[in-house]
């Protein structure tokens, strides 16, 4: 018998806001995290509009671990479970008490670190680039961040590398860590930082927008790299209930399948088939489902093969089908964990979050992306998308507890 | 959970019969001087190992070295097609020769886009894992494990989560890393192996099992620690192993109190042979140890032990059914 699995803590760290109360309003009122990018050196590309988190100060978060030893990935990913133990009432001691799973998913772990480095090596060659920099460059380094600032010695600490799905892969493996028992709790969700690397490969891919990303719009041009970090804190519901804790949301249950077809370039039938696999694990039908926070990257292709994914899944009743990356920008690996928070939200406060920066809806889509206004909605299941490069999908179900 | 078949693309050759041989002969790998890495770059190798060469030229063109290491371990450890077969593999920080090369040539060229878009999805870690399954037809989870040393380990509980929960009923489970000069620099010049090696895990009550994982353990800054912690969930006492197989010297001694010369001294000091393999050291371990179990007496256990530089420890406990080929 599987154990329920319920959130009960949030750590945000986003462009349109930090914490819980902050990313919630700004979901609701439909807020751009769009700004000039600023972590590298942007000479030469034509545009170079991101998402990233300003004014960001680890040492404001940070309890055990100096700041000034982690990577600015690292720093996010255990503020945001700092955060999150603190959001769930709970205290350092509390977990130590218990087994816990520490689960951090990322596209690129300390790249913004590995880009310095290689700046230097370019600069001044290999022997002078600096020691402690490449020492934040390994991915493992955000989940052991979360392990370090809480002091977790008997944790099961893991980074999951799978690109832009990776944080609903790791939110669905602290999910089955409560599930059987394995654990008590887990902070899991995931962490990216701006680079030059990675903003570099979409751009080069054409899959960069001017100026605004537009999910499931005609107009759409594509992206804007963004960041953050998100940390859910999960227990069981009857150890949620024991404490008195407040729930924000039930996990119902996750998917997780791969196309095996393109490096890079998304599949309906994978897609499709991830979606019914955690329907069948979370055991709801399609009917039940109130709202769908899509993968809707705003590039043409993401958006027309989700749409038409979502449409073989739901046949003629689809809801309504956001795209969050319009306000928060493409956070890679966090960006599906991000997704599962607005998520849980949204099911606590009621209400779906819009698809900004709407004008008209690609009729390749036709679907309601609910556009440039929140409204108020009763959801009872919600479905959170997350693709990736490599076909690595995963799709997480979130129910009203 | 049980092993029943395992590959090794490793500094001794290309399958696994070379790193048995390797292994039991206690010989260390050629090893090979860098002259551009750091003064005291050296390596070992996997010898003639060409990507093209090994899977073809249809498909491989812009493949990496890591890539084609994964897909050939991949395919050794007997891939299957379709939903119910998941990949795990395990990583440091993907092919960093290859991010280093796109990012110089983005900080270099006349454009800062004028990279090779061939070359893009060898900067994404999640490439071998992805490329193994699109090469061979494997829709079911695919996950990679982005922990350094300990992600053999932390796969090996990944990959019982799955089974356990059904959601796949057979899962390939190890790591690649390759060497690089970029490596080398990031690694201060420490002797490093490079290579994959690939698990098949089903659930335990498997047809031809090798051997059963039966505890795993977990944690920070000690290796006892995790020991102790995979033998409890074991139900076995230290006195009844009969094999450990430490990642490192440090990590040997640091279980010197728990185990005798004889115990911790039964399969050479892999990482001493082949050069410290990052990602996929705890799966060469875990191959090691299958090597030494052939025709033993059935029910030998085995601990193998791992740390991270980063700190994360982790152990596991298998039983050795002395069964498998010679």
């Amino acid at each position: 018998m599987r154990r329920r699995v319920v959130i009960t803590g949030l750590g945000v760290f986003s462009s349109i806001g930090t914490g819980a109360a902050e990313f919630a309003a700004a979901l609701r009122a439909g807020v751009s995290g769009r700004a000039p990018l600023t972590a590298f050196d942007t000479t030469g590309y034509a545009h170079s509009y991101g998402c990233p988190v300003r004014s960001f100060d680890p040492a404001r978060w940070l309890r055990r671990v100096r700041p000034s030893e982690l990577g600015r990935a690292a720093a996010m990913s255990a503020s945001a479970a700092r955060m999150a133990t603190d959001d769930a009432g709970l205290i350092a001691a509390d977990l130590r008490a218990v087994r816990c799973h520490v689960c951090v998913g990322t596209t690129e772990g300390g790249a913004f670190e590995l880009d310095q480095l290689t700046s230097s090596w370019l600069e001044d060659g290999p022997e002078r680039m600096d020691p402690a920099l490449a020492r934040r460059v390994p991915a493992q380094s955000l989940s052991v961040a979360v392990a370090r600032e809480l002091d977790l010695t008997d944790a099961e600490i893991s980074t999951i590398g799978t690109a832009c799905s990776a944080g609903n892969y790791a939110i669905g493996d602290g999910f089955d860590a409560i599930a059987t028992g394995e654990a008590e709790f887990a902070l899991c969700g995931g962490a990216d930082a701006i680079a030059r690397k990675t903003f570099t490969i979409f751009y080069r891919l054409g899959l960069i927008a001017p100026d605004h990303c537009r999910p499931f719009d005609s107009g759409r041009q594509g992206i804007l790299t963004g960041e953050g970090a998100g940390i859910v804190l999960l227990e069981s519901l009857d150890s949620a209930l024991a404490r008195g804790a407040r729930v924000y949301a039930e996990l119902l249950g996750y998917g997780l399948n791969c196309d095996a077809y393109h490096p890079t370039a998304p599949n309906r039938e994978g897609i499709a088939r991830c979606m019914e696999l955690a329907m069948r694990d979370a055991g709801v039908k399609p009917e039940e489902i109130d709202l769908i926070a899509a993968h809707g990257t705003g590039t043409r292709v993401n958006d027309i093969t989700e749409a038409q994914a979502i449409r073989d899944v739901y046949g003629s009743r689809v809801p309504p089908v956001v795209g969050l990356k319009s306000m928060l920008g493409h956070a890679m690996g966090a960006a599906s964990a991000l997704g599962v928070i607005a998520c849980a939200l949204a099911i606590t406060g009621r209400f779906i979050p819009p698809t900004i920066n709407h004008r008209q809806t690609d009729p390749e889509c036709a679907i309601d992306c609910v556009p440039n206004a929140a409204v108020d909605a009763d959801l009872r299941v919600v479905q959170n998308n997350g693709f990736a490069f490599a076909g690595n999908n995963s799709v997480v179900l979130l129910g009203r507890s | 959970m049980d092993i029943t078949a395992w590959s090794a693309v490793s500094p001794y050759g290309l399958d696994r019969s070379c790193f048995a041989d390797g292994i039991r002969s206690g010989r260390a790998a050629m090893v090979w001087a860098d002259p551009a890495g750091p003064a005291s770059a050296r390596a070992c190798l996997v010898p003639g190992f060409d990507q093209r060469e090994a899977l073809g030229r249809k498909g491989t063109k812009g493949m990496d070295r890591l890539t084609g290491f994964a897909v050939h371990a991949v395919a050794k450890a007997g891939a299957h097609r379709g939903p119910d077969t998941a990949v795990v593999l395990g990583t440091t920080t993907g092919s960093v020769k290859s991010v280093a090369d796109f990012t110089r040539a983005s900080m270099t060229g006349e454009r800062p886009f004028d990279v090779d878009p061939v070359r893009i999805p060898s900067v994404v870690m999640n490439t071998p894992a992805g490329h193994s399954a699109i090469w061979h037809g494997i829709t079911g989870p695919n996950a990679t494990i982005a922990s350094g040393r300990a992600s053999g380990l932390l796969g090996l509980s990944y990959a019982r989560r799955l089974l356990r929960t059904g959601r796949a009923r057979r899962v390939l489970c190890g790591a690649a890393e390759e060497y690089s000069t970029a490596r080398s620099w990031l690694s201060h010049g420490a002797l490093l192996g490079e290579g994959a090696a690939v698990l098949r895990l089903e659930a335990e009550g498997a047809r031809g099992a090798l051997a059963t994982v039966l505890g795993l353990g977990f944690g920070l800054d000690s290796v006892p620690a995790v020991a102790r912690s995979a033998l409890r969930q074991a139900g076995i006492v230290a006195e009844d192993v009969w094999a450990v197989v430490p990642g490192t010297r440090a990590e040997r001694d640091e279980l010197a109190g728990m185990f005798g010369a004889c115990v911790l001294d039964r399969v050479s000091p892999v990482d001493e042979l082949i050069g410290d393999t990052g990602a996929v050291s705890a799966v060469f371990q875990i191959a090691a140890a299958l090597v030494v179990s052939v025709n033993q007496p059935a029910s030998r256990v085995a601990l193998v032990t791992t740390a991270d530089p980063m700190g994360t420890t982790a152990a596991a406990v298998l039983v050795l059914h002395g069964t498998g080929e010679p």
